[in-house]
């Protein structure tokens, strides 16, 4: 489903470039559940976001599906984006202004879904959550496990087949992480492809295998 | 989408509620000064467009070319029309004879001498033909009613007032100035209010056939009255400079035989200019200059302007705030266009709100519209252009607004929005935002200079030396006919009787007055002098009613007929005579007159407006053309003195209405344009401060915000407050500067010329320009100064823990 071929990134930091990620290569099939540990500052976040499609990679090739990304025009990567990728992130990042219900709604919103199907679907996903007492709610209602909730649903609401989360259970306490990972593991079982970012040893025993990140290269792959 | 959209925008105004509020006040009262300025122009440029004809219709007028000088008038002689008619056959011509200050009397079974009616905006005699050029609506009647001689026209409100309805007035007889029976046989709709030539009696041309001398209408080629006019309907396909080229060949032909000190030439004004060149006598109530709507225009494009400045200025601060929104909706699938038709949504809420605002506080302010521009007319807001208008400005006003911000946010790189807020919104829009702000006050401070000019100017003429008395002195519009001239001498003796008369001068024109009677002279036997020279007619009371002063000799002595003359100080200088004294028993002739003696020289006083030189004048005595009364007064019982003069009036003459004006209030008609241009300055001036406070006071609220943690660190760092304030308004104060310099130059320009409009104006000194820096500094640190001033005395352990 992915694969990267030497993928390198890097910024002119005082006029000569740092490397952020270095050579990168990297095959990830449809249904796996991969985790990416590695040091602070080592890369992790970039390489989600080169997978994401919200960054470009200074060289190297990334197919998705078959499909040559790199050599992509904005327009159509943003089509394949919006079809087949999902995002969760540490902070949540959920629209402060919206509701709980809007904020799910959004993605379809922007993949000009009918207003009928789009109602069918939320109202799906919120039960499938068990948040619909709190549809109505703002963000800043809720607790952070509530948050997560909402941003992972949003996440899955137009059925990605990649799921992206930058440490998801970052910002809260262990039992609430474990509800999320469970959640990851039984999406996963219902062919979900998911890549997570972690620090916690225990969270990327969920997932199937393991990437470790050191200065931007890949140290091992278990 | 667009649902959703809207329902975002909304939600996004309300917790931006003091961002909102400052744009939905800026931009409303932009719109609503547009508007007005709009419906203003749009008004002025409407006259005479009701008529079909618009683009075939021309008058016929007339320049005198002297040496150096070009004159101009609206008017031609009157055997012209016969002549025009022989030689241009393709062409149909209507003439009109107008008079003003006459009175029409309705005859009443009660009262014996009837109701009488001053018409102060004209009557005229108008040939038939005039309505083949000018179209006009006739409620009962046709052109052909004007046909026969002592006929008369009245339109329906005019009918109403001498007779209760239009219908009771068919067949019924007025007699105009106590002298020609006239019998009503015709009625025509009220004219539109932005005509120039409204018509409301009409009496048949053919009338001045016997009263022609009573009302200036001679048979002569010798004289020009812009009272006459000759009016032209080109057929669709003749040119105007066709008949231009004939027109010069036929003044060559008639006017080149007389032997004049000018050259006479007659041409095409097209009606299209009728409202916009002061050149010509109108007979409409005011004739606008060009410049002036473009001035008007210019003001109302700048201000809507400054209302988008503080809109984009407000909103690309703000998207700092919102780069976060953005970004997430990056990620969830939101391509750029998604994204600006959002952000542009938005725009187009706070804009429809405004315009809202805007039509209620047009809506409200349109009836004191009188107060800026010349127009009398009750005039509405809700009408096809004005909704066009609307609709316009709020597309304009939402692009301009929101297309910027709009870009910019769309643009962002989503992680870098998600990640570093602060970064992205510190580079975009600064220096475009500095543009903005340097705009602005640029548009304030030339206001400013505007202003402070214009006011000088005026403050300048009310106190100018006029070299006569102004105040105290009631002129009394009279008759020249033969009766009332016979009972003057008594009237005059009955008026001194009056404790607070002080004097009583009979005349044709008070000192000053915009009447252009002027001749061709001769001066010491030689020939003619190759300027013209304006005459005044007076008795010998003239001097000590109006408060002039003599130089030398003395004055005319009292006779009904041309004596003794008197000259002015400018007539000694132009012509070229150094001592004064030298003229006194030298003789003038004035047109093929006889020759008359200098008996004195009066001290010079302006003859005219300050916008004009003084002209050489001279001062005679003919009590023929003693049309007008000045009595000075004592001012106190004004009422009471005013009310015995009343009575004396009516006593000797019950067939006239009495009509009196104070003489200061006429000399400040003169100048009703520039006193509206200056209150307007007034007005937009300060909308402009307001608005461009409003954008300033938003964005100082911003910086405050984002600047709580520097300033809770410097403070922690043992920074001063002083120090802190300048933080805030160190850029505001450069910005300022920088736009003085650019404000310099355009006031300078514009109101270097607008003074030119006055011979007698004050120099441009630099304190106009000092005023409008020291007060726009010290505006914007008031401004500034209260957010300034709270965020930089907050407890700075409170703004570094709200991180
Ligand atoms: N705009 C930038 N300019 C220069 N360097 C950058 C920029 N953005 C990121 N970096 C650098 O890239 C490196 C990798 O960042 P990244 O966010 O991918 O790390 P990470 O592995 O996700 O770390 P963490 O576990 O702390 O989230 C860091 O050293 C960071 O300093
Ligand atoms: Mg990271």
């Amino acid at each position: 489903m992915i694969e990267l071929k030497h993928i390198s990134k890097w910024y002119q930091v005082g006029g000569k470039p740092t490397f952020i990620l270095k050579d990168i290569n990297l095959t990830i099939k449809e249904g796996e559940f991969v985790s990416i540990m590695g040091p602070s500052g080592s890369g992790k976040s970039t390489l989600l976001h080169i997978l994401g499609m919200l960054d470009d990679a200074n060289e190297g090739e990334y197919h998705f599906m078959d499909q040559p990304v790199h050599s992509l025009k904005e327009k159509q990567r943003s089509q394949i984006y919006k079809q087949h990728v999902g995002f969760v992130f540490q902070a949540y990042h959920l629209i402060d202004e919206l509701t709980v219900y809007e904020n799910i709604e959004t993605p379809l919103i922007y993949q000009n879904i009918k207003t009928n199907e789009r109602k069918a679907m939320v109202a799906d996903m919120i039960d499938r959550f068990n948040i619909v007492g709190k549809k109505d709610l703002f963000p800043t209602q809720l607790s952070g496990g509530q948050q997560q909730l909402v941003g992972i649903a949003r996440a899955l609401i137009a059925k990605p087949k990649l799921l992206l989360a930058d440490e998801p259970t970052g910002n809260l306490n262990s039992k609430q992480g474990e509800e999320i990972m469970d959640l990851f593991k039984q999406l996963n079982k219902e062919g979900v492809t998911i890549i997570q970012v972690t620090h916690s040893e225990k969270n990327a025993g969920y997932g199937s295998h393991i990437i470790n990140l050191l200065d931007g290269r890949i140290e091992k792959t278990n | 989408m667009l649902k959703n959209y809207f329902k975002t925008a909304w939600r996004s105004i309300v917790r931006n509620k003091a961002f909102s509020l400052i744009n939905i006040i800026g931009l409303s009262i932009g719109i609503a000064a547009s508007l007005l300025l709009f419906i203003v122009v749009q008004y002025e440029l409407s006259y005479d467009t009701f008529q079909p004809n618009y683009n075939r219709i021309y008058r016929v007028a007339t320049q005198d070319k002297f040496d150096k000088d070009i004159t101009y008038n609206s008017g031609i002689p009157v055997p012209a029309l016969k002549a025009l008619r022989a030689e241009f056959p393709q062409i149909q011509f209507g003439a009109l004879q107008s008079a003003y200050g006459s009175q029409v009397t309705v005859p009443a079974d009660k009262n014996e001498t009837g109701n009488k009616f001053i018409e102060e905006t004209g009557v005229f005699f108008i040939e038939p033909q005039l309505f083949d050029v000018f179209k006009y609506q006739w409620l009962t009647g046709s052109p052909a009613s004007l046909k026969d001689p002592n006929n008369v026209v009245l339109d329906e409100k005019t009918a109403t007032k001498y007779f209760g309805t239009w219908q009771q007035a068919i067949g019924k007889t007025v007699v105009l100035d106590n002298a020609i029976t006239l019998k009503v046989n015709g009625i025509l709709k009220n004219t539109p209010a932005n005509s120039d030539l409204p018509l409301s009696v009409i009496i048949s041309y053919v009338t001045l056939e016997k009263c022609g001398q009573s009302y200036n209408h001679f048979d002569t080629w010798n004289t020009t009255s812009s009272n006459f006019n000759i009016m032209a309907l080109l057929p669709p396909a003749v040119k105007m400079d066709d008949v231009d080229r004939g027109l010069l060949q036929f003044s060559k032909n008639h006017y080149q035989p007389l032997q004049s000190n000018s050259i006479k030439t007659n041409f095409l004004q097209p009606l299209s200019t009728f409202h916009f060149d002061r050149r010509f006598a109108s007979f409409g109530d005011h004739v606008t200059s060009k410049s002036t709507l473009l001035t008007l225009s210019l003001i109302g494009i700048f201000i809507i302007l400054m209302a988008c400045v503080n809109f984009i200025n407000l909103a690309t601060a703000l998207s700092v705030n919102r780069s976060k929104e953005v970004g997430i909706r990056k990620v969830l699938g939101s391509n750029r266009s998604q994204l600006f038709g959002q952000i542009m949504s938005e725009t187009a809420v706070i804009v429809g709100i405004s315009i809202l605002a805007a039509l209620g506080i047009t809506w409200a302010v349109l009836p004191y519209i009188k107060h800026i521009a010349s127009i009398q007319e009750q005039l509405s807001l809700f009408t096809i252009q004005n909704l066009i208008m609307v609709v316009s400005i709020g597309i304009i006003v939402t692009l301009l607004a929101g297309l910027y911000p709009s870009l910019v946010l769309s643009k962002y790189n989503p992680i870098t929005a998600l990640k570093n807020k602060m970064v992205t919104a510190g580079v975009s829009g600064v220096s475009l935002r500095r543009g903005l702000v340097i705009m602005q006050f640029t548009i304030s401070q030339v206001l400013i200079i505007a202003t402070t000019v214009a006011i000088s100017q005026m403050n300048f003429i009310s106190k100018a030396e006029l070299g006569f008395n102004k105040e105290g002195v009631l002129i009394l519009n009279g008759k020249s006919d033969s009766i009332s001239l016979s009972k003057q001498s008594a009237f005059k003796q009955q008026l001194l009787q009056i404790p607070g008369v002080q004097s009583v001068s009979f005349n044709n024109d008070p000192p000053s007055s915009d009447n252009l009677w002027s001749t061709n002279f001769a001066y010491n036997h030689q020939p003619d002098e190759k300027f013209q020279i304006s005459l005044k007619f007076t008795d010998a009371d003239y001097l000590k009613t109006f408060g002039l002063q003599l130089l030398t000799g003395r004055s005319p002595v009292e006779s009904d007929t041309m004596r003794e003359v008197m000259i002015n100080e400018t007539l000694v200088k132009k012509l070229g005579i150094k001592n004064p004294n030298e003229v006194i028993g030298k003789v003038i002739r004035i047109g093929r007159n006889q020759w008359y003696p200098v008996v004195g020289v009066v001290k010079d006083f302006k003859t005219s407006s300050l916008r004009e030189d003084i002209k050489p004048t001279l001062i005679t005595t003919r009590k023929t053309f003693y049309y007008c009364t000045g009595i000075k007064i004592r001012t106190q019982q004004l009422a009471n003195t005013q009310l015995a003069i009343q009575k004396v009036w009516n006593q000797f003459y019950p067939e006239y209405a009495y009509s009196s004006q104070f003489f200061d209030e006429n000399i400040e008609r003169f100048y009703q344009q520039e006193e509206q241009l200056s209150l307007l300055y007034k007005i937009f001036a300060g909308l402009a401060i307001f608005i461009s406070c409003l954008g300033l006071y938003g964005l100082v609220s911003f910086m405050a915000v984002q600047k709580t943690k520097e300033v809770g660190i410097r403070k922690v760092l043992g920074a001063s407050i002083i120090s802190l304030l300048q933080l805030f308004s160190k850029e505001f104060t450069i910005l300022i500067i920088v736009s003085f310099f650019i404000s310099v130059p355009v006031a300078w320009y514009m109101m270097h010329s607008w003074l030119n409009n006055f011979v007698y104006r004050i120099p441009l000194s630099s304190w106009f320009f000092i005023t409008a820096i020291v007060s726009s500094i010290a505006i914007a640190w008031i401004t500034v100064g209260y957010k300034a001033i709270k965020a930089a005395i907050a407890n700075p352990v409170k703004a570094l823990r709200s991180e």
